[in-house]
């Protein structure tokens, strides 16, 4: 039996508005923190974060594009494929973060109490203005492409929210079992390749065999995936914009969000079982 | 631990607070590991850090804790902070509270000290607008004016002290946790912390103290508690408890 009633840290007698606009503005301060850490010390600094995923694309584009001739299937091969590199690489930026988070501020943890989840938290959201950078980007070749922008494009903010749900239940399963295994990190590192290459980022999902289309769109991202390539891509044909709905029945979409649902659900519970311990586990 | 008329609140009540921890031999955090010797358990010595310690601290009192090495003093204080949880018993802390834990609360090396000082300010419960009223305040206490915009891995020891405690000292606390704060700094630096306690003491808060330094705690404390491999091994007065010939490992 164990309790601790710790009446101070302004718990007691402090309305909870208080302390969650505290909370946001301690998660403000640690995410700009960490996104000026990121590129400190690098002479291009800020603009690594667009040049990564543009050279990836380069790469992609001229291997499976050209090599390839997945370009001659459709003129929005190239957008398509912008669309898919910097929507994983949010994903992955954002899981692994969120991952080390909590071991890269250990001292942090064993000098201060504060509510734990802002760090993991806040590593996300870190990867989240490095995603919003690249979305520019992306914007940019859209408009080159000259797409009409449509109103049903603000759907693609609550098929983000989805993908951040997704994501933040990830970064806080793999951030506490980090804390005990340490390897986890490169288990995870495998496995992004193997997500990367699963998922229909630079094949068309429509050259999947039918079982296989059904078991890629169990995954949270490649449902948001296709449902943006869908929304903004959609003078593309129609084979290159088979969404989830398309593919499990009318509410085929409900097993992707359960699947995130249920993997935010996990990260939660499991952090908060474990958070107690993590001054002295880390 | 009776209390005197009832009027009187206590700041910090310990309650049979007991806590080990599991040190490994060798510890086994690989994967590889954990499937080869799936079922053993990991060979490990239970460290009884604290064991059914109780004390009560009241209001506005300056309270010593001290103790050898590996007695438990700092794995109480941190139970105290809530950093860590107790494994059994209770820890009540009236009011708000801030640490300051073994040389420097968390400073990030590769930050600058005006960056570090917005981050820890924050943690420890300042509002955007009274962090940026006594930002000067925090730096020319630290005395670093010339080096705010310096990363922290090019101050000294020393430097990083001052600023930590400067940070820990601007919270609107109540009650105010000192892990060896005497172990760096220079003598007219310590002066001021004297003169700042000096302040608090008027003020009404309660300090915590532990310290290696019975000079120290005589000088400052009013009441002191001794830990020994865990347990308390004296508690009351200064005068009482340090009065006698010290023993050589305090």
């Amino acid at each position: 039996m164990s309790r601790v009633s710790s009446v101070g840290h302004r718990a007691v007698g402090v309305p909870w508005t208080r302390r969650a606009r505290q909370n946001l503005r301690i998660l403000q301060v640690i995410a700009g923190a960490e996104f000026k850490l990121k590129y400190a010390g690098s002479a291009l600094g800020y603009a690594w974060s667009v040049i990564k995923p543009l050279s990836l694309f380069t790469v992609m584009y001229l291997v499976f594009g050209r090599l390839f001739g997945l370009n001659e299937i459709s003129p929005y091969y190239g957008v398509s494929l912008l669309i898919g590199i910097v929507l994983f690489g949010f994903f992955s930026d954002a899981t692994s973060l969120g991952m080390t988070s909590l071991v890269a501020r250990q001292t942090l943890l064993q000098k201060l109490r504060f509510p734990r989840i802002v760090i993991p938290v806040a590593a996300t959201v870190t990867a989240g203005l490095t995603f919003a950078v690249n979305a520019v980007v992306v914007a940019g070749f859209v408009a080159w492409k000259q797409i009409t922008p449509q109103v049903d494009w603000l759907l693609i903010v609550p098929l983000l929210a989805e993908l951040y749900v997704f994501i933040l239940g990830i970064a806080l399963v793999l951030a506490t079992l980090l804390v005990r295994l340490r390897d986890i990190g490169q288990v995870w590192e495998l496995a992004l390749q193997v997500l990367f290459y699963a998922s229909p980022v630079i094949y068309p999902v429509g050259y999947l065999p039918p079982f296989a289309r059904n078991l890629v769109f169990v995954s949270p991202f490649s449902q948001v995936l296709q449902d943006i390539r869908a929304l903004v891509l959609y003078p593309d044909l129609p084979g290159n914009t088979i969404t989830a709905g398309d593919a499990l029945g009318e509410y085929g979409r409900l097993i992707p969000i359960a699947v995130a649902l249920g993997v935010f659900g996990l990260g939660l519970w499991l952090f908060r079982r474990n958070e107690q311990w993590f001054a002295e586990r880390v | 631990m009776v209390r005197g008329t009832g009027l009187s609140v206590s700041a910090i009540e310990v309650v049979d607070v007991s806590k080990a921890f599991a040190v490994p031999h060798e510890r086994r955090t690989t994967l590889k590991e954990h499937f080869l010797h799936p079922w053993r358990r990991e060979a490990a010595d239970v460290q009884r850090a604290l064991d059914h310690v109780s004390l009560t601290i009241e209001e506005g009192e300056f309270f010593g804790i001290m103790g050898p090495n590996g007695s438990g003093k700092s794995t109480l204080l941190k139970i105290v902070a809530g950093i860590y949880a107790p494994d059994s018993g209770a820890v009540r802390v009236n009011g708000l509270l801030s640490p300051f834990i073994e040389l420097g609360v968390g400073f990030n090396p590769e930050l600058s000290g005006r960056d570090n000082v917005r981050i820890n300010a924050t943690l420890l419960g300042l509002g955007k607008r009274e962090l940026d009223e006594r930002y000067d305040a925090i730096v020319e206490f630290a005395e670093l004016h010339r080096y705010i915009d310096r990363k922290l891995k090019n101050y000294s020891s020393g430097m990083q002290m001052r600023l930590a405690f400067a940070i820990a000292i601007q919270v609107d606390f109540d009650v105010l946790l000192l892990d060896e704060v005497f172990a760096v700094g220079d003598a007219e630096f310590q002066q001021k912390c004297i003169a700042t306690f000096a302040e608090f003491r008027e003020a009404g808060k309660t300090i915590v103290l532990v310290s290696h330094d019975p000079t120290a705690v005589r000088s400052l404390c009013d009441r002191v508690l001794v830990l020994s491999n865990g347990v308390v091994a004296a508690v009351g007065a200064v005068e009482d408890v340090l009065a006698e010939p010290e023993p050589a490992d305090v």
